[in-house]
């Protein structure tokens, strides 16, 4: 125990104590939590504007990160800090533009248009924001407490219990349960994972011939992850975004007006005591989905506002408004299931190494990119008297993620109050901004065209998976996993002498093999029912 | 075609695809088997991976097949989802070509002469901005124009402003950072 408290410890010096940013009358400030601030205000301004995503930021704000901190162990927190500021504050800015004009900021903020828009057109604007805050970062909180704990319980017990033949069957089973559950089809969910395994083993080969380059000597360091990735990710969307628009006619308005009347606005008497319930059965809902690589918010905000509305149905009195009306309850079953993913989504990625959502790839990328990080259960291996680096990183990222909320539930508020001109900037200037902004942070990190062209070849894959009805995520999943699950593979199958049935030796592998087939057989027939019904297409 | 049909020839395609990378790709273009010995050991070949990556393709081929069979498939693009890919292209195109042209253009009609070229001053102003500013410009305003069908004044101002922000954001500050096309000239 003293160990753990050691470490927890020392993750809080770290962040505290880390190098300066700069100093302000007299103080040096470190570059952790500053940086922290900075990416919360960024992530909630990118969450309030419909069209951007907190992907996307990550994905301009990453190269710009190295740039000014370098591929040091110093700079892990501080490139973290701005990430997790920016996953963090556009879970809350989300919520901006879906109750002021009825357009969600960000896909999982939808479902909060159906209250949140209706009690804003009755002159409670300021209410329906404050409910919204106060959810959202009560759901993130909880989901991030879920995170401590389990997280690195579960990279102990990986390493206990699984040799390299289970952690082959435990990668297997992450890439077939996120091929089963995203999309509307197990075959399109299975085709994005395919394509991604392929890609990423161009050129990565151990022998001294590149494979799968059709000799093309571009080819021989197989294609960069950055370009690949964002533009699966990121380029895909902004070309599908900018057809949207040339289809549906040029402009578009954004906004459906502002409230209708002015009525007492700000949280009312009773508030608090009737959201605190949905808040709570909507924090479990989005932590365990969260937890689940692969299975995105959107699905937490719609089973939270589905509960939510059952209960609400069930008690509801003569005075209370419905669901669907502006109901204070419909905003916080929303809010808190959607937010409660952010935290829960680390839990795979800190424990197992396995990202689940598109948020948790940019945190792996960066490690990736600086080095002295590399996320899985090795992090957690509690050593003494000599100190593991990796260890204290992870629990400095735990405390920029409570220094996150407590950000959050301060100055979040007001802040997300004041954003509401960015829902009025036009998709249409915006998006091809975006894109450029993109490709320029690309080629300021691998400087050639090569990069570029690559990220624009990928950047039209992901376009067609999306009018193909394939789910991008699984390709990003596939191809950032491809090099581990070949690398534990050789490694387990040279350690048993060469057994051709290694991966069906144990019991815990063969359970992970039955798992595999039972995420095929039995979660892809649910993943149907909970699509949404229409809106923007989640960053996957 | 029905939704149904397409769906059917697309999963075929993607199994013809798979069985013809396995067979024909694969054998061809890996350095090593699936399984090879080496010095008395058995050890996983190159070919292994990309070999379960295709196999998984095939079965991805085969069942969007079923499930168009069962349930009458999911949407696919269409001849102007393809029409605007090829629009990209080009925009893509001529924005790379911008990039990469239009500094070494510039110093060959402009530049200071006596065999100096575009190498020699691409970490000077304004040479090193000059393709990066056409071609960004060029890149946005021309996606803007697409998405409003009209080209417009405004739509050249938002480019030219956006590529003077990231200069200021990437170049200024920082001096190991290269803008488009100065890492590659």
């Amino acid at each position: 125990m003293s160990d753990v408290l050691h470490y927890i410890w020392l993750g809080i010096l770290a962040v505290f104590q880390g190098p300066a940013l700069f100093h302000l009358l007299g103080f040096a400030l470190p570059a952790a939590p500053v940086m922290l601030f900075f990416g919360l205000l960024t992530g909630i301004a990118v969450g309030a504007t419909p069209g951007l995503a907190g992907p996307m930021a990550m994905a301009i704000s990453l190269p710009i990160l190295i740039s000014v901190f370098g591929f040091t162990p110093d700079a892990l927190l501080p490139v973290f800090g701005f990430l997790i500021g920016i996953m963090k504050g556009a879970t809350v800015g989300g919520a901006v533009p879906a109750i002021l004009f009825n357009t969600p900021g960000t896909p999982d903020a939808l479902m909060t248009t159906l209250d949140g828009h209706p009690m804003a057109r009755a002159g409670q604007p300021r209410r329906a924001l404050r409910i919204a805050q106060i959810s959202s970062v009560a759901g993130d909180t909880f989901s991030d407490l879920v995170l401590f704990v389990c997280a690195p319980f579960l990279a102990i017990l990986v390493e206990r219990v699984l040799d390299l033949p289970e952690k082959t069957a435990l990668l297997v089973l992450s890439l077939s349960f996120v091929a089963a559950v995203m999309g509307k089809s197990l075959g399109r969910g299975l085709l994005s994972v395919s394509i991604g395994l392929l890609a990423a083993y161009v050129a990565t080969g151990q022998d001294f011939y590149p494979r799968l380059t059709m000799g093309l000597p571009g080819l021989e360091n197989g294609f960069p992850m950055v370009a690949a990735v964002l533009g699966v990710l990121i380029v895909g969307e902004i070309f599908c975004s900018i057809e949207d628009l040339l289809r549906a006619g040029t402009s578009r308005a954004t906004a459906d007006g502002g409230p209708e009347k002015r009525t007492s606005d700000g949280l009312q008497p009773g508030d608090l005591k009737r959201i605190t319930p949905y808040i709570a059965r909507s924090a479990i809902i989005g932590t365990v989905i969260g937890a689940m690589p692969g299975v995105g918010s959107t699905l937490a905000a719609m089973l939270g506002y589905t509960f939510g509305k059952r209960r609400h149905e069930a008690r509801r009195g003569p005075a209370d408004t419905p669901f669907g009306q502006g109901a204070p309850e419909g905003i916080a079953a929303t809010e808190a299931a959607n937010s409660a993913v952010s935290g829960a989504n680390l839990i795979p990625v800190l424990s197992l190494g396995i990202p689940g959502n598109a948020a948790a790839v940019f945190l792996i990328l960066a490690a990736d990119s600086i080095g002295g990080f590399n996320p899985g259960p090795a992090v957690f291996r509690f050593t003494a008297p000599e100190v593991n680096p990796e260890l204290v990183i992870a629990f400095g990222i735990f405390t920029l993620m409570s220094l996150g909320n407590i950000l959050n539930w301060t100055i979040g508020g007001a802040f997300m109050r004041s954003l509401g001109v960015l829902a009025r900037i036009p998709n249409r200037y915006l998006l091809p901004v975006v894109l450029l902004v993109t490709l320029t942070s690309i080629y300021v990190q691998e400087t050639s065209f090569f990069a570029l062209w690559v990220t624009f070849g990928f950047g039209i894959l992901g376009y067609l998976f999306r009018r193909a009805a394939v789910p991008v995520l699984p390709f990003v999943i596939a191809f950032i996993l491809a090099k581990p699950l070949e690398e534990t593979a050789r490694e387990a199958f040279a350690a048993t002498g060469g057994d051709p049935l290694f991966l069906f030796r144990s019991p815990v592998s063969l359970l992970l093999f039955g798992a595999t087939i039972g995420s095929i057989i039995f979660l892809h027939r649910t993943s149907d029912r909970h699509e949404p019904p229409s809106g923007p297409r989640e960053t996957r | 075609m029905s939704l149904k049909q397409a769906n059917i020839v697309f999963g075929g395609l993607a199994l013809l695809a798979a069985i013809l990378a396995l067979l024909l790709w694969l054998p061809n273009d890996t350095g090593s088997a699936m399984i090879v010995h080496v010095r008395g050991r058995v050890k996983i070949g190159d070919a292994l991976a990309p070999a379960v990556a295709l196999a998984i393709l095939v079965a991805a081929g085969l069942l969007i097949m079923v499930e168009a069979l069962k349930q009458g498939g999911s949407a696919l693009p269409s001849g102007d989802n393809i029409r605007f890919c090829a629009v990209l292209f080009l925009l893509f195109s001529g924005a790379i070509v911008l990039m990469r042209w239009t500094g070494p253009l510039a110093v060959w009609l402009a530049g200071p002469g006596e065999g100096i070229g575009y190498r020699e001053l691409r970490d000077s102003v304004p040479w090193k901005y000059l393709g990066f500013m056409t071609g960004g410009t060029f890149l946005v305003a021309g996606l803007i124009s697409l998405a409003e069908w009209r080209i417009t004044w405004k739509a050249v101002m938002i480019g030219l402003a956006a590529t003077i922000l990231l200069i200021l954001l990437y170049d200024l500050p920082f001096d190991d950072l290269l803008l488009p096309p100065n890492g590659d000239v």
